[in-house]
């Protein structure tokens, strides 16, 4: 039992001949199911859609006749066009600020532990989960005067029914609020998780130098989630460029062209009229507006950063 | 008890397995419509007769076809009216439906691209007898020579009156029956006596969310001008006096608040039952539902609804807005037996276009059109010069859904004072124009 036993001599493996250690090409044979998904859903059809885009090109018989810039020319004088694209910034300016203080201020709210804050995260999230087509269709229950719920509680007060959606002036403020209402639970979500992640140690720091709430918020809890704050931020621009289904089902762009969006010209030019190239060249012009204003976020986020 | 209910599961397993045979015997061909869906009140109906309105009837004639063809089996798919983006989409995707609904408005743009099966031959080989079509159906299906598409209604624009209101309004004659304007001028002053005696707005009119009510009523005033917007198919005219005069009666009626200005349809349709207004303006498919409404007791129609033809209110052509519902065969890899079945199904169809006109669209058989049965259903002796007067676009113009979704958004813009009316005219007329111009 005294007798020790001999260090075992460890030995390394002998090499397999052939194998080496370090780049290898065949080690990007892991991501070529991806690279084929890739280049086959996105990289592809964004350039075959800037080939249409130069191009009078029919939707059925795909005889293309080649445009160069035409299509471009004649969505810079097109009325419409223009139209839709003041409307699409307006509703990104209308929707974005409102989706970061709204998302923010609840989740500053709800950041709790307890049934009560489940209870009300769940709530504020469930309207996420819902189609464009349900949310379209309780918001227009809303907003028709006469019948909807908003007219029959001004109706209470003695105010007379708004047309919100017959308005032009009304029709896309109508449309962000009921976006708002049905987005915000993701904006909200990304807060939230981002709130949790600031170390308690901070506030803790922060309460021993008798910070009031306000200096706590801007000094502490800004600074900790910015990289949230920016991705929320560029997130919702590039979604809320997009703008399509609630203008389809609630105004069908109108009256009077002023809730139309970028998207939903795109789709009548396509699907409608069965101008594709057309449909294709606002395409390019809403793929270059969404990456100049995503951009140009990114680069002043970057700089207030540095 | 046990005995007895391995007897019972034998025998529903036996009933299950023999109706999947029948089934699976079947020649299965897929069939797409609109006119909504309504599987809960009529999903298993098989005696169209019970069946009312255009989902009602629609629904139950498929159900009858399938429990009665020992060789077809039609499967529905339901899209949301008028479903032509969809149904692009399924072409384009090589999915196409093998028969579909489409208005005549539309079939040029389908059929000059080759997508549609030209069906002469195949009509004369199953017996739809193409001689019987009336004039505007025949019109409607026929694109350069060949017939495209089974003519199943012809739909107009219509006057749907609420007796009850009118009488309120004093503006029903000894026998009871409305008294309807006979110039824009009587019209704006029977409004203004209507708004008096009811308090409440003349029309009833679908004006939030829905484009079709101004063109269909703006184009109606325009023929009754004997205006020839479109007398080159590839160009409208609109910057006219006639459009002007039309537009600015639209705008006066909107002004004056003789209408509803804020529903869309389907608040529209449910206003008109409610007694909000005395005529909505609007199809014949409504005509069947609102006669059944005025059945019942205790409500706004109750014995109080009459429904009548655009009265003339200028001095021109009798014309009215029209379209028709048709049915197509896409063209497709069909196999014999599918198209077949496809024909079979058209042919079942085209037999009961009584039943389809029971909804209040006209026939497009020249036969059922002049029936007695037909004329026995109420208030088809009023509407059955429709049949004539119904006017469709003519068949060369192009685009004809955008090129009216577009006249539609600026007459709106124009009624509601977003724009002035020359400017919305001149806009309707430059943007149909480009999209013509650039239509294939």
């Amino acid at each position: 039992m005294t007798a020790t036993a001999a260090p075992a001599t460890v030995s390394r493996p002998a090499r397999t001949p052939g194998a080496h250690i370090g780049p290898d090409w065949r080690n990007g044979l892991f991501i070529v199911p991806f690279l084929i998904v890739y280049l086959g859903l996105l990289i592809y059809p964004l350039f075959w859609g800037m080939w249409i885009s130069l191009q009078q090109y029919d939707m059925f018989d795909q005889s293309a006749i080649f445009a160069g810039f035409a299509n471009f020319k004649r969505l810079m004088g097109d009325g419409i066009f223009l139209g839709t694209v003041r409307n699409t910034f307006l509703f990104v300016l209308m929707t974005v600020p409102a989706f970061v203080i709204i998302g923010l201020a609840l989740a500053l709210a709800l950041n709790r532990e307890g049934r009560t804050g489940a209870t009300l995260r769940a709530v504020f999230f469930g309207a996420s989960v819902l189609s464009v087509t349900i949310v379209t269709i309780i918001w227009k229950m809303m907003y028709l005067p006469g019948i909807g719920l908003i007219s029959r509680a001004l109706g209470v007060v003695g105010i007379a029914p708004i047309p919100f959606l017959t308005s032009q002036n009304m029709a896309l403020p109508a449309i962000a609020a009921t976006t708002v209402w049905w987005i915000i639970g993701l904006p909200m979500m990304l807060f939230l998780a981002a709130l949790q992640q600031i170390p308690g140690e901070l506030y803790e720091a922060a309460a021993l130098d008798s910070a009031g709430r306000w200096r706590t918020l801007w000094s502490i809890t800004l600074p900790s989630i910015t990289r949230t704050l920016v991705v929320v931020v560029i997130y919702e621009i590039v979604a809320q460029f997009q703008l399509f289904g609630q203008t389809l089902l609630l105004t069908q762009g109108g009256p009077n062209n002023s809730s139309r969006s970028i998207v939903l010209f795109i789709y009548e030019t396509g699907f409608r009229d069965w101008n594709l190239g057309y449909a294709a060249a606002a395409s390019e012009i809403l793929f270059l507006l969404m990456a100049v204003a995503a951009m140009v976020q990114y680069i002043a986020s970057r700089r207030r950063e540095a | 008890m046990k005995i007895l209910s391995t007897i019972l599961l034998a025998g529903a397993a036996l009933a299950g397995g023999v109706a999947a045979a029948t089934a699976a015997d079947k020649t299965e061909i897929s069939v797409s419509r609109f006119f909504g869906a309504c599987e809960a009140d009529y999903g298993n109906v098989t005696d169209v007769a019970k069946a009312n309105g255009e989902c009602g009837i629609i629904t139950a004639l498929i159900n009858k076809f399938n429990a009665d063809s020992p060789t077809t089996h039609v499967k529905v798919d339901i899209v949301e009216w008028p479903g032509y983006d969809q149904l692009t989409a399924r072409i384009r995707s090589g999915e196409p439906p093998t028969i579909s609904v489409m208005h005549e408005a539309v079939i040029s743009d389908y059929s000059s691209r080759g997508l549609l099966e030209p069906l002469d031959k195949g009509f004369k080989a199953v017996g739809v007898d193409t001689a019987d079509f009336t004039g505007a159906a025949k019109a409607g299906v026929t694109k350069d020579g060949q017939i495209y598409a089974l003519p199943f209604d012809t739909h107009t624009w219509l006057w749907h009156v609420n007796l009850n209101l009118f009488k309120q309004a004093g503006l029903v004659d000894a026998s009871g029956n409305a008294i309807l304007p006979k110039s824009a001028d009587e019209l704006l002053a029977q409004a203004k006596q209507f708004k008096e005696k009811t308090g409440k707005p003349y029309f009833v009119s679908t004006l939030a969310n829905e484009k079709a009510f101004y063109y269909r009523t703006f184009e109606t005033l325009l023929y009754q001008q004997n205006s020839n917007f479109f007398a080159d198919p590839t160009k409208i005219s609109l910057v006219t006096p006639e459009a002007k005069t039309a537009l600015t009666l639209l705008k006066t009626i909107f002004d004056k608040d003789y209408t509803t200005k804020n529903e869309d349809y389907a608040a529209s349709v449910a206003g008109f039952s409610n007694g909000e207004g005395g005529v909505f303006i609007c199809g014949t498919w409504l005509v069947n539902s609102y006669d059944e409404e005025a059945k019942k007791p205790g409500v706004a129609l109750s014995n109080g609804y009459a429904v009548a033809p655009f009265p003339q209110l200028y001095p021109g052509s009798p014309k009215v807005w029209a379209d028709g519902h048709s049915w197509v065969i896409l063209k497709a890899n069909l196999t014999d037996a599918q198209r077949k079945s496809a024909y079979e199904f058209l042919k079942f169809l085209w037999d009961n276009d009584f039943q389809w006109s029971r909804t209040g669209h006209l026939p497009t058989s020249q036969k059922i059109l002049t029936s007695a049965e037909f004329m026995a259903l109420p208030f088809r002796k009023v509407l059955s010069p429709l049949a004539q007067n119904g006017t469709a676009l003519p068949a060369g113009v192009k685009r004809q859904f955008g090129a009216q979704d577009m006249e539609g958004e600026e007459i709106a813009a124009a009624m509601r004072g977003d724009k002035s009316i020359d400017d919305a005219l001149a806009s309707a007329q430059d943007r149909i124009n480009t999209l013509l111009a650039n239509a294939k």
